[in-house]
């Protein structure tokens, strides 16, 4: 075997530092050996294989400590991921990312601006007391409040009345086919307004009880250090099989998790990123298994200028090298993508989008010569911008391999493109400041949309979209968004969703690139937890069991 | 290496050169570090920019002499193209700070009293700041690229070599020659600058060759803090952050290679350096 540094031998010997003797002799064990080791495919699936028996305890890992569980404060992952096993919502999101009647019965149109929501029966909160309709009114009236974090999901409510024993009547503005979706988000959970109203302003802190009718209840919480939810003693769901008997929290960041993991630390832990994923495939004790979400990997246009043209962003789309991305920055554990969204966003009619996805064109994983060509061509028609394209980077793993991949599209296409590098604390300002987006043309990052349904992502391109900073206007596109969210049919609405995002990947006032699946890292011994995005708001813990009876 | 009563004799005898091998060697290296930094561009066999995602870590092959980074970018070529980057902002740092420093510590020391007391406690307040936080500070400010942290560093180092040039000017200003000039009427300038500055060279050369070495570890830190260079250049300290992601997939070769490179010179101009001082000293 050479040693990886021909060149560097001579001196390092003639110098003798002990040093770098150690330093070489490191790599030479470990620098070939390790080369170009074919990516492992993962289980790709709405979850792991079912378990066969209960488990008593485990150690599950957290990306950051959870703030606070009152959700109409804020939630991010580590709360949701906690409280997915303790809350219930109106409706629930099963592991493939359908949406059922959950804590409702149903929930029906009942004509153009009403829906009515069944309250089941014989459900009881974590004190005892029975869940009633008034408790589910106060719920929903609460997440509706001014300021409240969920009170978007309400945003075209006119007003919610309790019109039967069972039953509230929801009183909309106009149809708006992503409400009952929402419902089984955070915005239709159901709490106890005894408990609330008990605590007062603590509830949600350390210390205080949690208010949800879950087949887990909130344990104790050791600020800064752990949190741990218990199996509930009376679950109102008899038929419910809860197999986990207590998690126990702890939180990290992704390379100590990785670690917790790789040591035997921890049990298992929903990564923060697919690329997390990749040192723990050699790990043997560890089991990865990833499943559908929403999340994709893009490129946002800025309306800075030299993109305004969309010749030129179909040119960009064109010549990316998805697959090459994918490989470099995720391990092959993300997918090249053509649409904005990943396929976790198809909640319904699964199969039509999927057939019409397929069909799309214009964002090739690996460019051919013929996709050059045509970007090419694209180009010298619109004519190259004066100016080199900007596109940002934070220094990253991931953004530093997507800015660099555009750099090599744009020099093949004959554009000029730079690299900007801004840092990652001022990154999330893209969004919301001018002056940081009047720094570069394109910004890459990870977009995901919270409901299960493509209409909830595709109005971003509707021409008063906040986040349509390109400024990509098209009167036919904006009429079929109004639609689509009129479209309470789902056969109906997704003829418009394909529609849309046709159109869309056209006009491409975002390139996208990868679809970032949810990946789940567990012991080995240890299945059942859903693979898919759902973990966010579905009780997975209850499913997480030994794989040996 | 064994120092006798030979290698003394030869050293006074003025062979000490040949046969001083880690000193030759050292020497040739910089050498060919400089000469890489001067003709790096023409001998590279690829763009340091060029990607390739079908060479993605490569080992070293005979097309990728060093193998190949997490871009499949070529390492041998990037390592070659970043030398001189790496290495002419640790040398205008130096300069720099030289300057400040050593004028600060000679009329320290000249003048003594207040004017030492008050440039001590300057130098103090400076000394006592952390270095790379102060650096930060100015990259705030100024934002951020090669030139002004070389700048920013530049005054960070310089009460370090302001305290050193003040100590050994102390002592040299109470030699008798400082004296003679004196009465001969020579000016504070003349002496200071002709007659004392020459005399502490040695010294001074052999504290600013260690300077070097942390000088050039300060700009790689910068870079690899995302303040310094910018990707996509190849500068060392960039290069070994941008490879740390691959430590824990186990391709070292990426972060190796220009961590390597950072700790071979830096070795070889102490080496050189401390050599060097000893040898003008000895002439002294």
């Amino acid at each position: 075997m050479n040693t990886p540094f021909p060149r560097r031998r001579l001196a390092g010997t003639a110098l003798a530092t002990g040093a770098a003797a150690i330093l070489l002799a490191g790599c030479t064990a470990a620098g070939p050996s390790t080369s170009e080791a074919p990516a492992v495919e993962l289980p790709f699936g709405p979850t792991t294989p079912a378990a066969s028996g209960p488990v008593d305890s485990v150690t599950w890992m957290l990306p950051a400590e959870p703030a606070t569980f009152d959700f109409d404060i804020d939630s991010g992952a580590a709360e949701n991921t906690v409280f997915a096993n303790v809350c219930e919502r109106l409706m629930a999101v099963q592991p493939d990312l359908t949406t059922v009647p959950h804590l409702a019965e149903s929930a029906e149109w009942v004509d153009d601006t009403h829906v009515v929501f069944t309250i089941r029966d014989g459900v009881t909160f974590h004190d005892g007391s029975p869940m009633t309709a008034a408790d589910v009114l106060w719920s929903m009236q609460r997440h509706a409040a001014d300021g409240a974090d969920e009170s978007d999901e309400y945003a075209n409510v006119v007003s919610m009345e309790q019109t039967g024993e069972r039953e509230i009547t929801v009183t909309m503005a106009q149809r708006d086919a992503i409400f009952i979706q929402a419902m089984a988000g955070n915005g239709g959970m159901v709490l106890n307004p005894r408990v609330v109203e008990a605590q007062g302003d603590a509830f949600g802190s350390p210390g205080t009880p949690d208010a949800c009718t879950g087949p887990y209840t909130l344990g104790e919480w050791k600020p800064g250090s752990s949190l741990t939810i218990e199996r509930a003693a009376d679950y109102w769901d008899d038929s419910r099989e809860v197999l986990a008997g207590e998690v126990v929290f702890r939180w990290a960041d992704q390379s100590a998790v990785v670690n917790a993991l790789t040591a035997g630390e921890a049990d298992g832990s929903y990564l923060d990123s697919p690329a997390s994923a990749v040192p723990l495939q050699q790990v043997a004790d560890v089991s990865l298994a990833q499943g559908p979400s929403t999340n994709a990997w893009v490129l946002l246009a800025t309306e800075r200028g030299p993109l305004a043209d969309e010749r030129i962003r179909q040119a960009l789309s064109l010549a990316i090298d998805r697959s090459g991305i994918t490989t470099a920055a995720f391990g092959g554990l993300a997918q090249p993508w053509k649409t904005p969204i990943g396929q976790g966003a198809w909640g319904y009619e699964t199969e039509a989008f999927q057939a019409a996805y397929d069909e799309l064109e214009g964002a090739p994983a690996s460019p051919g010569a013929a996709d050059l060509e045509r970007a090419k061509a694209l180009v010298a028609e619109a004519g190259a911008p004066d100016e080199p394209i900007l596109v940002a980077s934070d220094g990253g793993s991931v953004r530093n391999v997507v800015s660099n991949a555009l750099v090599a599209a744009a020099k093949q296409i004959g554009l000029d493109a730079e690299i900007v590098t801004v840092p990652s604390a001022q990154y999330g300002d893209f969004y919301s400041d001018e002056a940081v987006r009047g720094q570069a043309d394109l910004f890459s990052d990870e977009y995901y949309i919270s409901k299960n349904d493509p209409v909830g992502f595709y109005k971003n391109g509707a021409s008063t979209a906040t986040v349509n900073f390109v400024g990509f206007s098209d009167p036919d596109y904006d009429a079929l968004v109004k639609e689509a969210f009129a479209a309470t049919d789902d056969a109906e609405r997704s003829e418009l969703a394909i529609e849309l995002q046709r159109r869309w990947v056209e006009a491409t006032p975002w390139i996208s690139i990868a679809q970032s699946p949810s990946t789940v890292a567990l012991r080995a011994e240890l299945s059942g937890v859903p693979a898919s995005a759902a973990y966010l708001y579905y009780p997975w813990a209850a499913d997480l069991g030994t794989t040996e009876g | 290496m064994t120092t006798t009563a030979t290698g003394a004799l030869l050293r006074r005898d003025g062979l000490a050169r040949r046969r001083d091998p880690l000193y030759a060697v050292s020497l040739a290296f910089l050498g060919l570090v400089v000469l890489v930094a001067a003709f790096g561009p023409l001998v590279a066999p690829y763009p340091p920019d060029a990607i390739d995602f079908t060479a993605i870590w490569g080992s070293p092959s005979p097309a990728h002499l060093l193998g190949t980074d997490q871009l499949g970018r070529d390492l041998f070529s990037r390592l070659l193209l970043g030398t001189r980057e790496s290495l002419i902002g640790p040398l205008a740092l130096l300069a720099g700070a030289t300057v400040i420093g050593v004028a600060i510590g000679l009329v320290a020391a000249w003048n003594g009293g207040w004017v030492d007391v008050l440039l001590a406690r300057i130098t103090d307040v400076m000394f006592a700041f952390p270095g790379l936080l102060f650096v930060v500070l100015v990259i705030a400010v100024f934002g951020k690229g090669p030139w002004t942290a070389v700048v920013a560093l530049a005054l960070a180092y310089a009460p370090v070599i302001a305290k050193f040039t003040r100590s050994i000017a102390l002592s040299e200003l109470a030699r008798p020659y400082v004296d003679a000039y004196r009465v001969q009427g020579a000016s504070a300038v003349h002496i200071a600058v002709r007659r004392v500055l020459p005399n502490m060279t040695p010294a001074l050369l052999g504290y600013l060759v260690v300077l070097f070495g942390e000088g050039l570890m300060s700009l790689a830190t910068l870079s690899y803090l995302g303040f310094g260079a910018q990707p996509p250049s190849s500068e060392w300290g960039l290069m070994v952050q941008e490879g740390q992601d691959g430590i824990v997939l186990g391709h070292f070769a990426p972060t190796l290679v220009p961590g390597l490179a950072i700790a071979a010179v830096v070795v070889a101009v102490n080496i050189v350096g401390v050599r060097l001082s000893e040898r003008l000293g000895a002439r002294a």
